[in-house]
């Protein structure tokens, strides 16, 4: 990535400035850990692995991401423990196949991974991952374990009931709403004469369109769009796996695990999709993050669903932090609401889990980095950096009082968030994911170009069958029937 | 006539000495062919730890896949757009820039700048050139047309052709103006003044003189170029990924997602030695063809 060299710049700096807040915050115990806490009982069980300067080597996402290693946590553990964190960053898009492509040549090269728990069943099969029950129980993990947000916790931590990751990021998708424009007089004047009903933030897709229509026909000439939204495919995949299945729909039928995404809901969603799009900004199709949270923060839109970022960007959460400074500078600070998007079920888009690698040739090492990186203690602290993108996992971070008073507006923030997690709807996770993935995000770029919604389902469909078919029927069945059972698979 | 008589010894000797060249060249040249034929019969993903022998079902496989040859056809496009479009702009290039002219020097090494790009990093330039709202080729047409352009050319099938072959023909033309340019400085200038002395016209003497004498040139311009254009990949990445949908996958393309985002392992391999096939028969008629490997 292009920050990448401008980021290390900064490395220093911050790293000087977070490390003796960190260090009293461990010494402390913030959190409302005790001395025999998780951090503590990983630090102390490490020291003697370390003893001679060791060097834990983990794959960590590229960009602001892998800052957190870099500057806080790495320094942090190896003022410590004496074992030096070397961070290999690879942009998320590769991690998958650097990771099996080291995996398959078993050098030994990684130690601790991170993961996205969708590729869990596919990593886990290769056997890349190395199970982790054994050393949880050996290093009293279990009860800080149990404090992760139940979403993330039940559904993003195993495989076959073994232990293969610890959730580490809480990624959910939120609706963000320019509270400033809901509430103005006139335009909810307006709108209840028109609709007969409150302008607030939207509780369905059909309230969404209303809404959305509405605020663009008014606030156009003032250069605001109603809303705007991913629409590039890679982003566009989560957002339509949250709407479908808010919709109604279901991925399969269980039974013949024949693909039912051409169903008419999911009809339903991309012609809604293409059809919403007419309120939305032009050129709409092309955005992805940065596009999208340019349009949002420089108040060009009303509405949008994102991960949880853009609440902390908006909000000017250390807008100075050199690390963000391609961060288009909010001028909505102050007028962001939160709320669940449409349907109330959103999106636990990516997200990250801590694992070891099967092939690592110091696996205890490892383990105790992402122990302690996971810990209560450790965790309250990473998910407050502003630069590292990690989101709130943990009962505690959603009500931990430093990060209550971030913002003004941080308490709704973290309550939202932590809604979320209660109701959010995991990323389809099959053997082979990313080829089902990868047909869908096909087939969004070709609704962009104008294609007929059905067909294009249809054709959807007949991928996924074929890849089921290559898989084998009753394999991705058992796969796929475990993950549905799951709470988080299907709104109940 | 006899030459001089080789002992057995000098020629085990000879032998001795060729032999490491030998061996890297099958270390490097046939080893891995060898190896790529074993796994194209079994069934590797790197996923899973099956190593079966599956015969021909990979050969198979790729006739029943449409989306392969779809990406074959889409290279082919590639090809018989942007080859003659770059031998043709290059010709006519060197043809301006043959006569001697102030500054000459100067604008060839500006004119031959974007061969040094390296293709990606030409392709993510373009890709911005052409964005919905950042884009300058968007803000220009603004300008002309007056009014605020959110032309979408990654997106729309009518112009996400025109956009990655606009991309690729600024990149290579050079490199085709510049061959071009040499072959055209060592036509014989005797031979242009005796025609234009008994009265040839431009066409007829481009025709009859100068194409004959920079055809072996431009032969090998053609066919270095339609060998890149085969493999092309960067360009069409940074801009479409392939999309939207397949629309503009190539076989490098396809041949990638596969390999390395499915890890489709022994079916890449298949598909791999499917190239090697088409393009060596290719290169062999192409070759006799042009008359320069004989």
């Amino acid at each position: 990535m292009s920050d990448v060299s401008s980021l290390r710049r900064m490395a220093a700096a911050v790293r000087f400035a977070l490390l003796p807040i960190a260090a009293t915050g461990m010494l402390l115990g913030s959190g409302g850990a005790s001395a025999a806490s998780a951090a503590q009982t990983a630090v102390d069980a490490a020291k003697p692995l370390c003893a001679g300067g060791k060097t834990i080597t983990i794959v960590w996402e590229a960009g602001l991401q892998s800052l957190d290693p870099q500057n806080f946590s790495g320094p942090m553990w190896e003022k410590l423990t004496g074992c030096k964190v070397k961070v290999v960053e690879v942009p998320a898009s590769e991690m998958f196949t650097k990771i099996m492509q080291e995996y398959r040549a078993g050098t030994g090269a990684y130690d601790a991974l991170n993961v996205v728990p969708a590729w869990m069943p596919d990593l886990v099969q290769a056997g890349a991952l190395e199970p982790l029950d054994a050393l949880v129980d050996k290093y009293k993990y279990r009860a800080e374990l149990k404090n992760i947000a139940p979403t993330y916790r039940d559904n993003q931590m195993t495989v076959n009931g073994k232990i293969y990751g610890f959730p580490d990021d809480g990624d959910v998708f939120v609706m963000y709403y320019r509270k400033d424009i809901f509430a103005d007089a006139a335009l909810k004047k307006a709108f209840k004469a028109q609709f007969k009903y409150d302008l607030a933030p939207p509780k369905t897709w059909k309230q969404f369109d209303e809404i959305g229509a509405f605020l663009t026909e008014k606030l156009k000439a003032k250069g605001t769009y109603g809303a705007s939204m991913f629409r590039e495919a890679g982003y566009g995949n989560f957002l339509f796996q949250e709407r479908f299945r808010n919709e109604g729909g279901r991925f399969f039928d269980g039974n013949t695990m024949k693909a039912t995404i051409n169903s008419p809901v999911g009809v339903k969603v991309f012609e809604g999709w293409r059809a919403e799009n007419r309120f939305m900004p032009p050129g709409v199709e092309k955005f992805g993050f940065v596009e999208n949270l340019a349009t949002f923060v420089k108040g060009e839109s009303a509405m949008t669903i994102s991960w949880p970022p853009y609440g902390r960007f908006a909000a000017g959460y250390l807008a100075n932090e050199k690390a963000l400074d391609w961060v288009p500078k909010t001028t909505i600070a102050g007028k962001v609401g939160y709320a669940l998007p449409p349907g109330g079920h959103p999106q636990l888009a990516m997200g990250f889990a801590l694992s070891v690698a099967s092939t690592s040739k110091q696996k205890e090492a490892a383990y105790l980095f992402i122990q302690w990186l996971n810990s209560e203690e450790i965790s309250n602290q990473r998910v407050k950096l502003p630069y590292a993108l990690r989101d709130p996992f943990r009962n505690s971070h959603f009500t931990n009082p430093e990060y209550l008073k971030l913002w003004p507006d941080a308490k709704n923030y973290l309550a939202t968030l932590q809604a979320g997690s209660k109701t959010g709807l995991l990323d389809l996770s099959l053997i082979q994911t990313d080829k089902y993935e990868e047909a869908l995000r096909q087939g969004i770029s070709r609704l962009w170009a104008g294609e007929d919604a059905k067909k294009i389902l249809d054709d959807i469909a007949k991928e996924w069958d074929t890849v089921t078919q290559k898989v084998g029927v009753d394999k991705q069945k058992a796969v796929y029937n475990a993950w549905a059972a799951k709470g988080g698979a299907y709104p109940k | 006539m006899s030459g001089p008589t080789v002992r057995s010894g000098d020629r085990g000797f000879r032998y001795t000495l060729v032999a490491p060249s030998i061996f890297v060249l099958l270390l490097i040249g046939v080893f891995p062919i060898v190896y790529l034929l074993m796994v194209s019969f079994q069934g590797l993903t790197m996923t899973d730890n099956d190593t079966s022998f599956q015969g021909l079902l990979n050969f198979r496989a790729l006739l029943d896949d449409t989306r392969l040859w779809q990406s074959l056809m889409h290279t082919v496009f590639f090809t018989a757009i942007a080859l003659p479009a770059e031998l043709l702009l290059g010709l006519a290039m060197a043809q301006l820039f043959i006569d001697r002219m102030p500054g000459r020097q100067v604008f060839i090494a500006l004119l031959v700048l974007p061969v040094v790009v390296a293709p990606i990093v030409s392709g993510a330039t373009w890709s911005l050139m052409f964005d919905n709202r950042f884009g300058p080729i968007n803000q220009i047409l603004g300008w002309i047309t007056g009014e605020e352009m959110a032309v979408l050319w990654t997106v729309k099938p009518h112009l996400v052709y025109p956009a990655i072959l606009m991309a690729e023909i600024w990149q290579w033309t050079p490199f085709m103006f510049l061959l071009l340019l040499a072959a055209l400085s060592g036509v014989d200038k005797s031979q242009l003044e005796a025609a234009s002395i008994d009265g040839a016209g431009w066409w007829s003497t481009f025709f009859r003189i100068v194409l004959p004498a920079i055809w072996p040139v431009m032969a090998v311009a053609i066919l270095i170029r339609g060998l890149d254009l085969f493999r092309l990949f960067d360009v069409v990445w940074a801009l479409t990924k392939g999309g939207p949908g397949t629309m503009t996958e190539t076989i490098s393309i396809f041949t990638y997602v596969k390999g390395f985002q499915q890890f489709e392992t022994s079916y890449t391999g298949a598909v791999a030695l499917l190239i090697i096939v088409l393009l060596t028969v290719l290169l062999t008629v192409l070759l006799k063809r042009v008359s320069i490997a004989r």
